[in-house]
């Protein structure tokens, strides 16, 4: 897991998705690895997937509209499935009638998101049915936040960048989620939009990410609404 | 009422509560401040180690948010940091000890700018594993006792045992998920927490406690209730915001 890691933290991360892939299914001891991420419109796209298997399962679930993934997307939690064939039907009838002709029998979704704010999912898909064990569930979940602070971090690609704006320290600090809260409000934003406009700012003024916050919570910093390019993501649906 | 009294009765109030589809965070928070009362402590702090080793705070007996800042300041140092990794108790430190304040420089400083003198740690024990800690202060230099201690040690096994009982919406059996879980609905209420406060031009804390009496006297869920705010899934019109406005600076 450190190596996949370590990979995770290069500047070309996203060319190199499949060592990560691999890599990252290896140490979870699963056959195949996925992350969708989710979209403006609330429903999620692949980002990658590493094996036919887990492509086969994800494309599944994206027609279908029901399954672990969505359900761990929509309620932040982790879902659990160690063996696809024992599932009750009712939970995803749609799902159950497909499951038979997968491949794919276990499957572990860990959400991928801070607080409110969704990411997407990372799915987990094993060829054998059982659980994860617990140190490959607790990777998995480490995984999952590092691809968090990944996706939410894109697109900074300089090398004294701050930490990512979901990163370990940060998160750690109600203030931030609490001025990310307040921010999202002032500038008619999603809260992942707002929390990268924390972060930019942060940036931009060579101060920390919890000093910035701190100033928003006080009401004594406000974030004009226009932004400024500070290797900051192109905001999409904040006019209102 | 004595205080063997009150034990009695906060145990049945806590057995109470985990029967029923219980409301994780208010209870932790409740249980916080029985703690602060039972062992006559000024404050108290049930924190849940995540995914990479961090200690969060899930619950305080005071939510303001400089107590909560205070508490994430231990990221790395303080107390429960060191109760955490040694998965034994650390009772009684004196945070006025030079020793112990050169060991904890981030620490230290903001702990006694908050008044306290005293610090104790206690583990949430799982199995021979440490989920997080139990955290005590103190603005009065008396050593607790070992009673104190006890005690103190068994509402930290019951804030534990609170966070497996929760239910989550897809699988209790899994008790990563739950912690997890448990994790990800106190930010959501922080971001709440945000989001009230600029709507109503009030301060967090006063946004918070407006927010959680109308969450208590609608019998709603603090997490689930945040987490339809946080979505727009919620008319937050209906919530009466707290009367007095924050001055402008």
């Amino acid at each position: 897991m450190v190596e996949v890691l370590r990979l995770l933290q290069l500047d070309n991360w996203l060319q190199d998705m499949d060592g990560v892939a691999a890599a990252g299914a290896g140490a979870l001891g699963v056959d195949g690895l996925a992350v969708s991420l989710v979209t403006e419109a609330d429903s999620t796209e692949l980002l990658w997937c590493s094996d036919a298997t887990t492509r086969r399962f994800e494309d599944l679930q994206l027609t279908l509209g029901e399954g672990p993934g969505p359900d761990a997307v929509r309620t932040g939690a982790l879902v659990w499935v160690p063996d696809l064939a024992q599932v009750r039907h009712a939970r995803w009838p749609a799902l159950a009638m497909e499951a038979p002709d997968l491949d794919a029998r276990a499957v572990f979704c860990f959400p991928m998101g801070i607080g409110a704010i969704r990411v997407g999912v990372l799915t987990a898909v094993r060829r054998t049915p059982g659980p994860l064990t617990g140190e490959q569930a607790d990777d998995a979940l480490i995984l999952a936040s590092a691809l968090t602070a990944r996706c939410l971090g894109s697109g900074e690609p300089r090398p004294d960048a701050p930490e990512p704006a979901g990163s370990q320290h940060s998160l750690q600090h109600a203030v931030v989620h609490q001025a990310t809260g307040m921010l999202s409000v002032q500038l008619s934003l999603p809260l992942s939009q707002a929390l990268l406009r924390l972060r930019a700012h942060a940036y931009s003024s060579g101060r920390s990410i919890t000093d910035i916050s701190q100033e928003v919570v006080d009401r004594r910093l406000r974030l004009d609404p226009g932004g400024h390019g500070n290797g900051m993501p192109p905001t999409v649906a904040d006019k209102d | 009422m004595n205080r063997e009294q009150r034990v009695t009765e906060i145990f049945v109030e806590v057995a109470d509560s985990l029967i029923d589809d219980f409301d994780l965070i208010d209870f932790l928070q409740q249980l916080s401040v029985r703690c602060m009362e039972l062992i006559n402590v000024a404050a108290v702090g049930i924190l849940l180690a995540d995914q990479n080793d961090i200690l969060q705070t899930m619950a305080a007996s005071d939510e303001h948010t400089r107590l909560l800042e205070l508490f994430a300041t231990q990221h790395d140092q303080g107390p429960c940091v060191e109760c955490y990794k040694s998965g034994a108790p650390r009772t009684n430190i004196n945070l006025t000890d030079p020793q112990v304040t050169s060991r904890w420089p981030q620490f230290a400083p903001r702990a006694a700018e908050t008044g306290f003198v005293a610090a104790n740690a206690l583990p949430l024990r799982l199995r021979g594993r440490v989920i997080g800690t139990l955290a005590l202060f103190q603005t009065d230099p008396d050593p607790l006792s070992d009673q104190d201690i006890t005690l103190a040690q068994a509402l930290a096994d019951i804030a534990t045992i609170a966070l497996l009982q929760q239910r989550t919406a897809a699988n209790s059996e899994v008790e990563r998920a739950q912690l997890q879980h448990a994790l990800t609905s106190r930010i959501v209420l922080e971001q709440v927490k945000g989001i009230l406060a600029e709507r109503w031009h009030v301060s967090v804390d006063e946004a918070f406690t407006a927010f959680r009496s109308y969450a208590r006297a609608h019998q709603l869920q603090l997490a689930r209730l945040a987490r339809d705010i946080a979505d727009n899934a919620f008319d937050t019109t209906l919530i009466p915001p707290p009367g007095r406005p924050v001055p402008k600076v």
